[in-house]
């Protein structure tokens, strides 16, 4: 049953850690969920009851406390289909986040179909797991990398692909839903409708938007899509590669082992139904029931509940900072095209020393290149800082963290 | 931590490093970055009679081109930079060759981030890793056999 409006008051006492203090007893503020979220109570309950109450292996034990393991992994697959608004069940892969994924694609579909003189396009602000996939499998096969480029306003220049696509080279194109620097929601459907014009086929990245957006994976018309469950209050481990099915029947096994096969012989093996033909190997059942309950917690609030919750903090964030005497903030203003993700600079203190100086006050922020080193290039910066909401956060831990800064100008006497 | 980590002295020195440049054709020329950070740092040094004539530091991209006003390295970087070499400029190759980490710390006060911040000392100490390899270097080519500055390698790759 989805809720009309979110009480962060009781989000906020399902999750523990809200309520510890840092250095000097400064209690947690926490600024970095584009990086990893939180875990609710609900998640932690269901890791602890499985260990507890029904720990075994899935798929080949008959007894019943290897039944009931087998049936709440399965149980995840259906939550993640009913979520995401996919068809086939067996189309999903559980791996072991959104990195794994893209190589899983790189690997298996990759090294069948890509061949010498094929290009593969990602874009400019894509994170280095949709990066360096690419690259190892472009030098390995004599393909090329192409980019598409991102406009002063931290919006992709879709001309490039037009350009791209003219060739008739290019094979796949590969990008993120959101980008987890500026939050960028990138129009997807317009890339994708593009593409299959061609022929050409598509991997969205959406680690990013699935945990903030709704999203609808047969209306979005792509061909792979990946996530991970820990940015989505689910553990650490887990994430999923889904691919349409037509497209995962052409694709070779990724890991070989055990519960992958169907018959094995001395020198030959045939292989398990979709999905397991790509689950190779004792899977992270614990961490898998962990994440079923995460998407059961977010489906109870409503996904356009979480949306309009993070559009809010977002604006409230993006009109507070803009106040800032020094402050430089990347991406779009326009909240309707961005996720609450905020990257920015304040002065030339680097990132690193503002990160140091607000943690002293226990507010918890990512600095750095963010795994997008393509990306910095191109805003011409070494580092960034960065803040990104969740469920929990509040209009006071935008305050704390605006109040945090002046601590900054104070020590740098700015 | 920052009560403690962002002292006047190292805002200071980190603000206006000390020998920020060039040498031309140095003795020595070594570069290295932080792979989480960006701090970046090319150490360079000319030798004359065993002693440290001149020392000099900046920031370049792995390609060579300078990036100086692209992005400052952090400040602890910058400022453990500073302080390393006003205290190796004049002397002998020896005494850089067995300065230990303890004692540029200290110069800061920040032999703490050893124990509490695996993150933060890599940025403290990035100099004089760039500075350890760089000797090593320079003193093996000198060298038939190098095994005796093996200490030296180990150190510069284990500083942190």
């Amino acid at each position: 049953m989805q809720r009309t409006k979110l009480s962060i008051e009781n989000v906020r006492k399902d999750f523990a850690i809200l309520q510890r203090k840092v250095h000097d007893n400064k209690p947690l503020v926490y600024l970095d969920n584009a990086s990893t979220t939180q875990k609710p109570k609900q998640v932690i309950d269901a890791l602890i009851n499985y260990y507890n109450n029904y720990n075994a292996n899935i798929h080949r034990t008959v007894y019943s406390i290897g039944e009931e393991a087998t049936e709440a992994y399965e149980k995840t697959r259906d939550k993640v289909a009913k979520f995401l608004n996919i068809p086939m069940r067996e189309e999903i892969i559980f791996v072991r986040g959104t990195t794994e994924g893209i190589n899983l694609v790189a690997y298996a579909w990759g090294r069948k179909h890509i061949k010498e003189g094929d290009i593969i396009v990602t874009t400019e602000y894509e994170h280095h797991s949709n990066i360096v996939p690419w690259q190892l499998l472009v030098k390995e096969k004599g393909a090329k990398l192409e980019y598409i480029g991102v406009d002063d306003n931290g919006e992709l220049i879709l001309e490039h692909l037009d350009t791209y696509l003219a060739t008739g080279k290019v094979k796949l194109v590969t990008f993120s839903l959101m980008s987890n620097v500026l939050g960028t929601i990138t129009d997807a459907e317009k890339i994708i409708s593009k593409c299959k014009e061609k022929g050409v086929k598509t991997l969205v990245d959406a680690a990013q938007a699935v945990p903030h957006l709704s999203v609808d994976v047969e209306k979005l018309g792509c061909d792979f899509f990946a996530f991970s469950g820990h940015k989505m209050l689910g553990p650490t481990g887990i994430g999923v590669l889904w691919v349409r099915r037509d497209v995962l029947e052409t694709m070779d096994p990724f890991h070989g082992g055990g519960d992958m096969i169907r018959e094995v012989h001395k020198y030959e093996a045939t292989w398990n139904d979709l999905p397991y033909k790509f689950e190779a190997g004792t899977p992270n059942i614990a961490d898998v029931i962990g994440f079923g309950a995460a998407i059961d917690y977010l489906s109870e609030l409503g996904m356009d509940n979480v949306r309009k919750h993070e559009m809010e903090l977002t604006k409230y964030t993006l009109e507070k900072m803009s106040q800032i005497k020094g402050i430089t903030i990347y991406g779009t203003r326009d909240i309707s095209k961005r996720g609450g993700v905020i990257s920015f600079n304040f002065h030339d203190v680097h990132p690193h020393d503002v990160a140091t100086i607000v943690d002293g006050e226990g507010i918890a922020i990512r600095s750095g290149h963010h795994c997008a080193q393509v990306l910095m290039e191109r805003l011409d910066v070494a580092a960034t800082n960065r803040v990104s909401f969740y469920i929990y956060n509040t209009k006071e831990d935008v305050d704390k963290l605006v109040q945090s800064l002046s601590k900054v100008s104070e020590l740098y006497k700015l | 931590m920052s009560e403690s980590l962002y002292t006047e002295i190292i805002i200071d020195e980190g603000k206006n490093p000390q020998n920020h440049g060039t040498i031309e054709n140095p003795d020595i020329s070594h570069h290295d970055s932080n792979p989480t950070c960006g701090d970046q740092i090319t150490l360079q040094m000319s030798i004359k009679d065993e002693l440290i004539a001149d020392v000099k530091w900046h920031r370049h991209t792995e390609e060579g081109k300078t990036a100086e006003d692209r992005n400052k390295n952090c400040t602890i970087c910058m400022a453990c930079t500073s302080v390393l070499t006003q205290m190796i400029k004049g002397k002998d190759l020896d005494y850089a060759r067995n300065l230990k980490k303890e004692e540029l710390l200290s110069e800061l006060g920040l032999e703490y981030l050893l124990k509490q911040s695996p993150i933060r000392i890599k940025c403290a100490l990035l100099s004089l890793k760039v500075l350890k390899f760089g000797l090593y270097s320079y003193l093996a080519k000198k060298l038939k056999d190098s095994s005796s500055l093996d200490n030296l390698k180990e150190e510069a790759a284990h500083l942190y």
